[in-house]
């Protein structure tokens, strides 16, 4: 009995194919939970649209592209300052979002006279930007606007200028998962081959699936440096719109992020010959395999060793006086989906860490094949975990730190657990030697915050035992 | 060589590639056929092609299985060549089944990515 | 010199103000107890409203989507509603009130949404015989108005649906205090107690602000009932504080169940506090206390120190909802500050007619800038602008780059506020909001002063 019905779905009961328990002696070839499926209505899932997988999670990290959102007001107001990715420009991506503010009369007559204005505008008011990614949203995909001609006609009159439209309204597919999906096909059929890169080095790569969360990307920016390789295009943390255009010249596409950007690097090898590798970025033991596998792709496995023996020698010590005091510690991952597998053993590995349950809200089944493969037995995998079963899966597995979204994290407050932004991180990078530091840094002292000792007492009783922890 | 020693090398992987798990079942394949194939050369102390991109890729990845083996499993040392052949393709079978034939995943035979 | 009432000219907006209708509609939701809203749209309506309400409260509030995807869009979301309502009362059998809130793109499919809430209710009724579930029809299509109106809009329905007929009289007042803070609540209900008045806080979302406890028990909820509802029929009057945001819902009462209704000025600062007291003492015949009269002597005694020392002639830019904007320019003006620009989010054409705006121009002798359906992009513009000499900008944190890049202090005020700690537990209303926010400008200036070494030796002997 693997597959879990939780007793708060017993009025849902197809959840239990969403839920996984993972016993001794089977694998993926028994049970693999449904995922990518449609949301059950009412349940209080975490998952968002769409819209937000393009514009929020990919596009809108550009540093240097108006992001320009064709519908009601709150589809951008809702994508700004949600997330966490600067860049070396002064973080332009995160300052900024633009709509075309849609009303009534435009869903009755039309958006498209108001979105070519809206391009206009936005181009005059800030006359240094050259770039920009229209966005479709619910409202304008219903209605039919033809925005691919407007974008055609602005194009038209201002040379100097590259748009490229991205139809994903939020009703599409049926999480953030369809956005990522749509944004990659779409870039690599209009914009990937339309410019050429200055070509630096022998040795080239994409890194694709990383977006520069607190600053991921340059932190192992450092390491390409070192390393010699040129990255033609980072897809999409602190990149330049035209960056990606020239991501067909890079020998090597190196993937991260699987689920989000997969897709791009599966039509960069079909259309342009240029393989996938693809590695994990968070976690020692990890990173140094992902850096030996890139090197020996190009030769270079010398300069590899030297930086890695380098990264160990200045980083190790400082992770293992962590894993001397998180070993054992229970950890649950309530994020998007790859996290769940990027992480799960090398907390295990690098920090003595035990992942007791995992939910994705978008990952696919391919996910959950690698999150099987890696994670331990008796722990939960689940699809599309809503609240109640957080609830019940924290009464059983009682994990000591969650590394989930900051809402989550507010809730399981209450319950004496501490979070940590598994999204957006505490105080990331978390990518990388240093970055995996930081992450053990951020949860021990989650893990060990007095608080929640003090949050457990009752004052109205039992002082003496109180008085001896205090003198312990 | 036993078939415990399969599951160990088998187990190894499973939890540690990420190339078994590629988005479809023709990818899965090409990189099983081109690691394992690869990864018998090294074994055997062949030279390695390492002309076009997918050599060089089939390459690295073989090369950190290989490495991993010998440092994690050092029984696989005393093994003879063919021991090692047929070490390799009882573990690309197992990994085959798991991640192609008798993967449960509906979208690997999907025409489009 | 003088005021100008104008409106972005630009069609685009370019860091919104405000968010969309739906969005203020499941904060009205949220303030009712024992109640789950239910967005009809796609899950990001639902996901980033809740990010958005822990991002500003630093807490969990449970709000439902339907979860549209495309073959709703295409043939129809009604079973999806159905659904939702099912799960949500079969999984939260404390469940009463199911705000049910519609989205541009369910306005546009054109679902049913009454008769389908009538199914919803007639399977409802079959299921769960002895229990009574209030299904709201919520109309906010994302392209009309925004958060500001979605919030009226919801508070009208959940009255409409739930208070359905003349109850006998309570004794009560019902008072609207539009879109505060926990900390606004606490305050009010402070006052009506000191008054000795019976009052019902439509919504009371005092346990917004909610606490860690030994026995893990969650409390972060509305906490205006069912029954507060439905006696708001049989209330002496209602009072509401906020034109925009529950006014019309005391109109509603008036028109339906006679129940007279008084929009004051919202009271922000001391005068508009001093004149929602007296109505409140007019309305219900109880003398205002001594008490408050110390505490706006308080109030009063503190900001005497900074008025005409620090405060005056100094220029500042307010933003956010719109009776919070016009009453943060009254609270200037009483201590001596000139505010120059006020920017007012939405095309509500009421604003240019709103009688405290003619007000505000009447009394204007230095240059002003009333800009309604702003963005953020006209603050940015002009707070760069060196003769337009901002010294201080009043708003909320989306404006936060604005005033990072112009280096130009800023306080927090607003909704949303969540680059800095805690403030939701504060008030700004009343006399006591009118001090701590006198105070937090203060301190803001200070430290302005301090950092940019702009006679920071002023403060030496304060």
């Amino acid at each position: 009995m693997p597959m879990v019905l939780l007793n708060c779905d017993k009025d849902i009961p197809e959840r239990e194919k969403h839920i996984y328990l993972k016993v001794d002696g089977e694998d993926t070839r028994d049970f693999l939970p449904i995922s990518n499926a449609p949301t059950i209505p009412g349940t209080l899932s975490e998952r968002g649209c769409a819209f937000c997988g393009a514009k929020l999670v990919i596009g809108g990290v550009l540093k240097d592209t108006i992001q320009m959102v064709h519908g009601p007001i709150g589809c951008a107001y809702d994508t700004w300052h949600t997330k966490r990715y600067p860049s070396d420009n002064g973080h332009f991506q995160m300052k900024y979002v633009w709509s075309t503010d849609m009303k009534e009369s435009h869903i009755v007559f039309g958006g498209d006279k108001r979105l070519e204005k809206a391009i206009h505008e936005a181009f005059d008011e800030m006359p240094h930007i050259k770039r920009m990614i229209v966005y479709t949203t619910c409202p304008t995909a219903l209605i039919g606007d033809d925005v691919k001609a407007v974008v055609k006609r602005v194009m038209e009159a201002r040379p100097d200028t590259d748009i490229f439209t991205c139809e994903c309204p939020g009703f599409a597919g049926v999480s953030q998962s369809k956005g990522h999906h749509v944004l990659n096909i779409g870039w690599v059929n209009e914009k990937v081959g339309t410019v050429e890169p200055e070509v630096t080095s022998p040795y080239t790569i994409n890194f694709i699936g990383d977006y520069n969360i607190q600053g991921d990307t340059q932190l192992l920016q450092q390491y390409w440096d070192k390393l010699g390789i040129q990255v033609i295009a980072h897809f999409t943390g602190n990149a330049n719109y035209d960056d990606l255009r020239a991501m067909h010249r890079a020998q090597l596409n190196v993937v991260n992020c699987a689920r989000s950007a997969g897709y791009i690097a599966n039509e960069l090898k079909k259309r342009y010959g240029i393989p996938r590798l693809d590695i994990d970025s968070w976690g020692f033991n990890y990173m140094a395999e992902g850096i030996r596998k890139v090197c020996a792709f190009f030769g270079i496995e010398e300069k590899g060793e030297a930086l890695i023996a380098e990264e160990y020698a200045k980083w190790k010590p400082q992770l293992d006086w962590y894993k001397e005091r998180l070993k054992g510690t229970k950890m649950a991952i309530w994020t998007g989906g790859p996290r769940l597998w990027h992480w799960t053993k090398s907390v295990e590995d690098d920090l003595g860490v035990q992942v007791v349950a995992m939910s994705s809200k978008f990952g696919h089944q391919e996910d959950f094949e690698k999150v099987i493969a890696r994670g331990q037995s008796g722990t939960y995998y689940v699809d599309d975990g809503n609240e109640l079963e957080f609830f019940e899966i924290i009464d059983l597995v009682k994990p000591d730190v969650i590394f989930t979204g900051p809402r989550v994290g507010e809730l399981v407050k209450k319950l004496h657990i501490p979070y940590v932004n598994g999204h957006a991180y505490h105080n990331g990078p978390y990518m990388g030697f240093e970055g995996f530091v930081n992450l053990a840094r951020d949860m021990y002292n989650a893990v060990h915050n007095p608080l929640l000792k003090l949050a457990a007492t009752d004052i109205r009783g039992e002082t003496t035992t109180r008085f001896l922890e205090a003198a312990e | 060589m036993s078939a415990e020693q399969i599951d160990q090398l088998y187990n190894f992987c499973q939890e540690r590639y990420l190339w078994q798990f590629f988005s479809r079942s023709w990818d899965r394949q090409e990189n099983l056929d081109g690691i394992f194939a690869v990864a018998a050369a090294l074994f055997a102390g062949e030279e390695v092609k390492r002309d076009t991109p997918m050599e060089k890729l089939f390459y690295a990845d073989a090369k950190i299985m290989v490495a991993d083996f010998q440092e994690r499993f050092p029984w696989i040392a005393a093994c003879k060549p063919e021991e090692i052949r047929s070490l390799l393709s009882g573990v690309k079978d197992r990994l085959t089944e798991i991640a192609i034939t008798k993967s449960l995943n509906g979208e690997l035979t999907h025409s489009l990515y | 010199m003088g005021c100008e009432v104008i409106s972005k000219e630009r069609v685009g907006v370019i860091n919104p103000m405000y968010d969309c209708q739906p969005a203020g509609a499941q904060y009205a939701g949220i303030g009712v107890k024992d109640c789950i809203p239910l967005v009809h749209g796609g899950q990001g309506c639902t996901m980033f409203v809740r990010l958005l309400f822990a991002q500003h409260f630093k807490e969990n509030f449970d709000i439902a989507s339907t979860s549209l995807h495309e073959d709703s869009a295409v043939f129809g979301g009604h079973q999806r509603i159905i659904d939702g309502v099912l799960t949500l009362a079969r999984r939260y059998p404390e469940l009463r009130v199911i705000p049910l809130i519609t989205t541009c793109s369910t306005e546009i499919i054109g679902d049913d949404i009454e008769g389908n809430i009538g199914k919803a209710n007639a399977a409802l009724k079959k299921e769960f015989p002895g229990r009574k579930i209030h299904v709201v029809p919520v109309h906010t299509p994302s392209f009309k108005a925004s958060q500001v109106g979605g919030y009226a809009e919801c508070m009208q329905a959940i009255i409409k649906t739930i208070c359905d007929h003349k109850v006998a009289p309570t004794g009560k007042l019902n008072v609207f205090p539009g879109w505060v803070n926990p900390g606004d609540v606490v305050l009010l209900k402070h006052y009506f107690k000191e008054m000795g008045v019976d009052a019902t806080i439509f919504m009371d979302t005092e346990d917004f602000d909610s606490p860690m406890l030994p026995d893990k028990s969650i409390h972060t909820h509305g906490r205006t009932t069912v029954e507060d509802i439905k006696h708001a029929s049989g209330a002496v009057a209602s009072l509401a504080l906020a034109k925009y945001e529950g006014g019309s819902s005391a109109d509603y009462l008036k028109s339906e169940f006679e129940v007279p209704s008084h929009i004051v000025s919202t009271p922000y600062g001391i005068a508009n506090t001093d004149a929602m007291l007296r109505k409140v003492s007019e309305i219900t015949g109880k003398p205002i206390p001594d008490s408050l009269v110390k505490e706006r002597g308080i109030a009063l005694d503190a900001l005497q120190d900074l008025a005409h020392m620090f405060f005056a002639d100094k220029k500042v830019a307010l933003f956010g909802h719109p009776d919070l904007v016009i009453g943060l320019a009254e609270f200037c003006l009483e201590v001596e500050m000139k505010p120059v620009l006020m920017l007012l989010g939405d095309d509500n054409s009421r604003y240019k007619k709103d009688p405290r705006i003619l007000a505000l121009k009447d009394k204007c002798n230095w240059d002003m800038e009333v800009v309604c359906n702003a963005d953020l992009w006209e603050l940015e513009k002009r707070a760069l602008d060196k003769d337009y000499g901002i010294d201080l900008i009043m708003g909320h944190s989306k404006g936060r780059y604005v005033a990072i890049d112009a280096n130009i202090p800023m306080v927090r005020v607003g909704f949303p506020t969540f680059d800095r700690a805690g403030l939701y537990r504060h008030p700004t209303m009343g006399y006591r909001g009118a001090m701590l926010l006198g105070e937090t400008i203060a301190n803001t200036l200070f430290t302005h002063m301090e950092y940019t070494k702009d006679r920071e030796w002023l403060l030496n002997t304060w």
